[in-house]
């Protein structure tokens, strides 16, 4: 969901706007070049990570970080230099945390694809404050 | 590749700074400083063949050129009650 939608359905949630004004809001965005959801998919180029207070609450501080797709690709090659002898201290680690990974058989061809399911991913955490994480 | 850097601050008394830094300056210095590691990193990739670490060391630097090409977009928004901080690369 694109910012402009998001602020019009707040606006509408908020009781700003009425859902007729909201409507036409909304048709006016995607004549202005959002696609249709009818229309193929765009494919993102960002991950958007937005914290987020909830109404009322005491915390005020907010997260909001876009990176590029392309950044994130361009890293895990990078991470895929990391030597083998240091690949084990990695698995060590990781395994310390809990997690069964062996970085050592990590493929380039595989992180290819790991950047290209992030294209999927919606997260939506509601706590003490909102945690979004989505492909854009 | 970014051409343009903005950087925002706001302390705890609503006080901030903007700076607008013209990447293209910063790779005026940059670009010939990694001209000059390049025979340096060239050295190491001979020292390393023995080792098969060569294609490491010349990866590793490819990369650096890489991941400054990637910057392009990325966008960080950090407020809290002690202040605020926004970094944009365009």
């Amino acid at each position: 969901m694109s910012e402009e939608r998001k602020k019009i359905l707040e606006m509408v949630s908020e009781g700003k706007i009425s859902a007729e004004e909201a409507e036409r809001l909304l048709s006016a965005i995607s004549k202005d070049g959002e696609p249709d959801s009818g229309t193929a998919k765009r494919e993102p180029k960002y991950l958007r990570v937005m914290v987020e207070p909830r109404p009322g609450s005491s915390n005020p501080d907010k997260v909001n970080i876009r990176v590029p797709l392309k950044l994130i690709r361009a890293g895990l090659k990078l991470a895929a230099l990391i030597p083998k002898s240091a690949q084990s201290q990695v698995n060590e680690a990781l395994h310390e945390k809990g997690i069964e990974l062996d970085f050592s058989q990590i493929k380039p061809e595989d992180l290819d694809n790991i950047v290209r399911q992030l294209d999927d991913l919606t997260v939506d955490v509601e706590g003490k404050e909102s945690v979004r994480i989505f492909c854009e | 590749m970014p051409m343009l850097l903005r950087l925002r601050g706001i302390d705890r008394n609503g006080q901030r700074f903007t700076l607008w830094l013209p990447l293209f300056l910063v790779y005026l210095i940059l670009f010939p400083l990694l001209l000059v590691l390049l025979p340096f990193v060239l050295l190491a990739a001979l020292i390393l063949w023995p080792f098969r670490m060569a294609c490491l060391v010349i990866q590793a630097y490819v990369t650096i050129f890489r991941l400054l090409g990637c910057l392009s977009g990325l966008q960080i928004d950090i407020e809290s009650e002690n202040g605020g901080f926004f970094i944009k690369l365009k």
